[in-house]
């Protein structure tokens, strides 16, 4: 997904050369948390969302640490990994398009995870501080969020019940974030 | 001694008389004189008017009259410049009164326990300490003066109607006991209609805050003809009870005016007849009248005073009675100096119970050697922290015994706690200032006011240098003072170390850096430094030529022109102005919202101005000082820092192609004025890090920050140049509340101003949940190396993976200790912590 294309008709941005905050708009805006939430606050978001971007290899996250961080991945690979007793497991692999951390920014969380730069990464960045001022500011969109984060929860545990349930008789005994 | 013994009955307890008679004795007496010399000066003229007339005038001498006509000039001169002292020195008692009621009261707030805190509202506060006393300070102001005048002045007027003829003084005194009787129920009339009014202003602003907040239901149902219904119906209301109010309030004045203006038709008629029967004389009638009259002034000032008092008092004890709480342990220790304690904690069938009855604390025994360190674990709610505050003298517990090195701690002074105790909450507070001054703010502490020396009562710039890089946050303000400017004039030895930094710097790292940092070029367009940086590429030597006054520099402006980016920076600058408004222009001017802005949030309001201007009419229409503010945006604009608009390409070339023209421009015209950027000089325009960068930072992120640290520390130890800069980060502002610091950061410049103390008893409330793994341990580390065995150590912990060196474990459950012992004993027991540690079985 490379949004420098996409049309763009605000008087702030050049033709051609979409601004970057025209762009951060448009990611936020296909992001499941935030696709609902009014203009203005979303603005705000995109305005403090910052790019960072990342070398084969680098850490997005560590395990273990509270880094409050939630990315919205732009360009290149990452790989989740979760290690036990030293021990590294390469798990899930996300390309573009996916926005990962959204729980971090809601509430004091340590990784369960780490994430791993797998090609060069851009990352749209946002982070709790930040994102707790303008929720501050906003205080109704405290609602649409928490609506957004039960839908992601129970569309997650929806979707792994199909895909694994009926062939994993272990995961199936400890089945159900989503009544928690 | 008086005073002393005032000074015990807490303020909120003190009568507003009391106000009255702590101010400026001197003052009052001087006030008092005054008074006494204002009210001769009053009546005064009134017996010379009856001796002009009489004497002067009546046996037609012309020197009795120049002379009585002096005297009377004299009088009402005096008359009216004493008023007029009055006045100021009305003022100067009052406002004094104002302040020092403030500060007893702030005082007295800051001490309140932290209980009442939670039930109340920090804009209550302020709205009490700022504007509700403000009429005590015009009360106590009048409180003597008013009265006394006046009362003096109706004494001595009413005297002197009595030395005239005491016949008349009774018809005309016979008024006021018919005042004193209707006005009073009239006034209340008035009242009633007052509090009538202010219930209908809020409920109309209710209203008109609801629909504001439905205005899409309205617009989505065509609504408006039933909103304007509805509110035109409380509007007539609103009106009717003003009109009420007001005619009430004005028939107090009527009344009142029309009753005093009788009393000259009694005197036409009574005096009258006895002049006309020869038993009075003229100049004494007319004297008669005029007192008669001034008699109106005083009563009405008396009248007005007395409304002024209701006011006071009625905000005075307001006010004061939502402060009426308790002080939970006194400041300082009565007749001796703060105890230094030996850290030994026991506590003995502790409890603490709330209202509703609710027991936080239950029972709780325990005993912490000096210097042994305990970690407190459980569930959120379990009472871990209550205890730790507790103990810190925080909380006040309600039964049971707390004793720190033998002391009960609720009958020691705050001043024994703080020569003892070193705290760190969770949620640690950074006050307004610089990170010295709040690194050193427990320190000054304290020194219970005592004047602070660095190096000698307080610690030295080694000891607090220290202390920053215990707790972890040296690098950040060796950060700091990276970003800070090296003002003209300032050491050439250091600016030369930092040349000589810079050269090793573009060798060791120049290669390895350029993702991170972009350069200084001469040929290539800087997207992250400033459009004028990029223009002129210098920093100006002359301060007409500074960044902040380019845009207002005739030369500059001409020269703009002349290469044809006048215009497009101007347009620039509209859209900044406009993309910046539209997103920041109703937010708080909080650094989080305004670190990327290219409107500092103390001008953003101005900018809201301009760009409602610019909707009305052209860019090159708005007035100058509109269009030199576009200006300095443009000039200003950053492309890799400001993202809400986007650098023209075009743009981008022009200015390239007038770097050149202006450099020639220059050092043809005004050579001097420009020291153009050079490898080999210091630039005073630029930070010290892009000095020693010879470039900017492309990010501010911390990963960007840490590449660039992580290369430029061993340098600047090689040029011992680490304290120095150091130094300079300390004076850092952190912003209000320490906006300006992550939370991380504030959190470490919490523990390091609490290390810096050295305190006996340290009590860490989850003091290092915000810090990544790396800081945690290595304050952990610091803990167990330096402070085992010297300090006491309470830690309330949420993480179970630091807590396996500490001395003692207490395991807390709905109040209780449920387990306390060794980690290792406690784990193998299997028992509670085992649970918390290992997850439920």
């Amino acid at each position: 997904m490379n949004s420098s294309t996409e049309k763009n008709d605000a008087p702030a941005c050049e033709k051609g050369a979409s601004c970057e905050f025209q762009q951060n708009m448009e990611l936020l805006r296909q992001t499941p948390l935030f696709a609902g939430l009014p203009l203005e606050p979303l603005k705000v978001l995109a305005y403090l969302a910052a790019r960072e971007s990342y070398r084969p290899g680098e850490m997005l996250f560590h395990q273990g640490e509270s880094d409050g961080q939630a990315f919205h991945l732009v360009e290149g690979s990452a790989r989740l990994l979760r290690e036990t007793d030293g021990v590294v497991q390469e798990l899930a692999l996300y390309g573009p398009g996916v926005f990962l951390g959204g729980l971090a920014l809601l509430g004091d969380m340590r990784r369960l995870f780490s994430l791993r730069a797998e090609s060069p990464v851009v990352v749209l960045v946002l982070n709790r501080e930040k994102f707790a001022k303008v929720v501050e500011q906003f205080p109704e969109i405290r609602e649409k969020l928490m609506e957004a984060m039960v839908d992601l929860v129970r569309d997650w545990e929806k979707r792994f019940l199909l895909d694994h349930a009926g062939n994993c008789a272990a995961c199936a005994a400890s089945l159900g974030v989503s009544v928690v | 001694m008086a005073e002393t013994a005032r000074e015990q009955v807490p303020v909120t307890k003190r009568s507003l008389f009391s106000w009255v008679w702590e101010s400026d004795l001197k003052l009052q007496i001087l006030l008092l004189a005054i008074i006494v010399v204002t009210v001769f000066a009053r009546v005064l003229p009134l017996e010379l008017q009856k001796k002009i007339i009489n004497h002067a005038i009546g046996q037609r001498k012309l020197d009795m009259l120049l002379v009585y006509c002096g005297y009377y000039l004299i009088a009402v001169v005096t008359a009216g410049g004493l008023k007029y002292a009055i006045g100021v020195i009305q003022t100067k008692i009052g406002q004094a009164a104002l302040a020092n009621l403030r500060k007893k009261l702030y005082e007295h707030i800051l001490v309140l326990p932290l209980n009442y805190f939670r039930k109340t509202q920090a804009g209550m506060v302020v709205s009490s300490l700022v504007t509700e006393i403000v009429p005590v300070g015009d009360f106590v102001g009048m409180a003597l003066a008013i009265p006394v005048t006046n009362v003096l002045t109706l004494l001595a007027f009413g005297g002197y109607l009595f030395y005239l003829n005491w016949k008349m003084a009774l018809i005309t005194m016979a008024i006021y006991p018919i005042i004193i009787l209707l006005i009073p129920r009239l006034q209340r009339k008035t009242n009633q209609a007052n509090k009538k009014r202010v219930d209908a202003t809020r409920e109309i602003s209710s209203r008109i805050a609801e629909v504001v907040t439905g205005i899409h239901e309205v617009h989505g149902n065509g609504s408006y003809a039933i909103e304007n219904r509805k509110f035109g119906e409380q509007c007539d209301t609103l009106e009717r009870h003003r009109v009420t109010w007001n005619l009430y309030k004005m028939g107090v004045k009527a009344l009142n005016n029309f009753i005093v203006n009788l009393a000259p038709f009694t005197l036409f008629l009574v005096g009258g007849y006895l002049i006309i029967q020869g038993q009075f004389d003229l100049g004494a009638l007319v004297a008669f009248l005029s007192a008669q009259e001034k008699l109106f002034e005083p009563w009405k000032e008396l009248m007005d005073f007395y409304q002024v008092y209701q006011d006071a008092s009625v905000r005075y004890s307001r006010t004061l009675e939502y402060f009426d709480e308790p002080i939970e342990h006194a400041l300082a220790p009565s007749g001796r100096a703060p105890m230094k304690l030996e850290p030994r904690i026991e506590i003995e069938r502790l409890s603490f119970v709330v209202e509703g009855g609710i027991r936080l604390l239950s029972d709780v025994n325990m005993r912490i050697e000096p210097g042994e360190h305990l970690a407190l674990v459980g569930f959120s709610g379990s009472g871990k922290s209550t205890l730790a505050l507790c103990v810190g003298q925080l909380y006040k517990y309600t039964s049971g015994s707390l004793r720190l090195g033998g002391q009960e701690v609720a009958e020691l002074s705050k001043q024994d706690m703080a020569e003892n105790l070193g705290f760190v909450s969770q949620a640690p507070f950074i006050f307004t200032g610089t990170i010295r001054e709040n690194l050193l703010y427990s320190c000054e502490a304290a020194l219970h006011g005592a004047a602070p020396v660095e190096g000698g009562n307080m610690p030295s710039l080694d000891d607090q240098i220290a202390a920053l890089q215990q707790a972890g946050i040296f690098v950040d303000v060796l950060r700091f003072g990276l970003n800070a400017f090296l003002r003209d004039g300032s050491d050439a030895a250091l600016t030369e170390r930092l040349i000589r930094v810079r050269a090793s710097f573009r060798q060791e790292y120049g290669e390895a850096l350029t993702d991170v940092v972009e350069f200084f070029d001469e040929r290539v367009y800087l997207l992250h430094s400033s459009v004028a940086a990029n223009l002129t590429f210098g920093s100006s030597t002359d301060p007409a030529w500074a960044g902040e006054r380019l845009a207002r520099n005739p030369a500059f402006r001409a020269f703009l022109d002349e290469v044809q980016l006048g215009g497009p920076l101007l347009a620039l600058g509209g859209q900044i102005a406009q993309s910046t408004v539209d997103i920041l222009g109703n937010l708080p001017k909080d650094a989080v919202f305004f670190e990327g802005s290219p409107i500092p949030a103390e001008t953003i309001d101005e900018y809201k101005d301009i760009v409602r201007r610019m909707a009305r009419s052209r860019l090159f229409e708005l007035p100058e000082e509109d269009r030199d503010r576009l200006m300095d945006l443009a000039l200003g604009f950053t492309p890799g820092r400001h993202k809400m608009v986007s650098m023209p390409e075009m743009l981008e070339g022009m200015l390239l192609e007038a770097r050149a023209r202006f450099r020639a421009r220059i050092e043809a015209e005004r050579p001097g004025v420009f020291a153009f950027y050079r490898a080999d000089e210091y630039l005073g325009s630029q930070t010290i890090l892009d000095n020693i960068l010879f470039g900017k930072a492309k990010s501010l992120s911390p990963q960007v920050q840490e590449k660039i640290n992580q290369s430029i520390i061993q340098l600047l130890i090689e040029e011992d140049l680490l304290e120095a800069i150091v130094a300079l980060g300390m004076e850092f502002q952190v912003g209000s509340k320490g906006d300006k610091l992550s939370g991380g950061q504030r959190q470490k410049l919490a523990i390091a101003r609490c290390f810096l103390k050295q305190p006996r008893l340290l009590i860490m409330d989850e003091a290092t949940s915000a810090l990544d793994n790396k800081s945690q341990a290595r304050i952990q580390n610091l803990l167990e190396t330096r402070y085992k065995g010297r300090s006491t150590l309470i830690a309330v912990v949420h993480r179970l993976d630091i807590i396996k060196n500490y001395d003692k474990v207490a395991v807390m459950k709905a109040g209780k200790i449920v387990e306390l012992g060794g980690y290792a004993e406690l784990i193998a027991r299997k028992g509670a912590l085992y649970e918390l540690v290992h997850g439920k079985k």
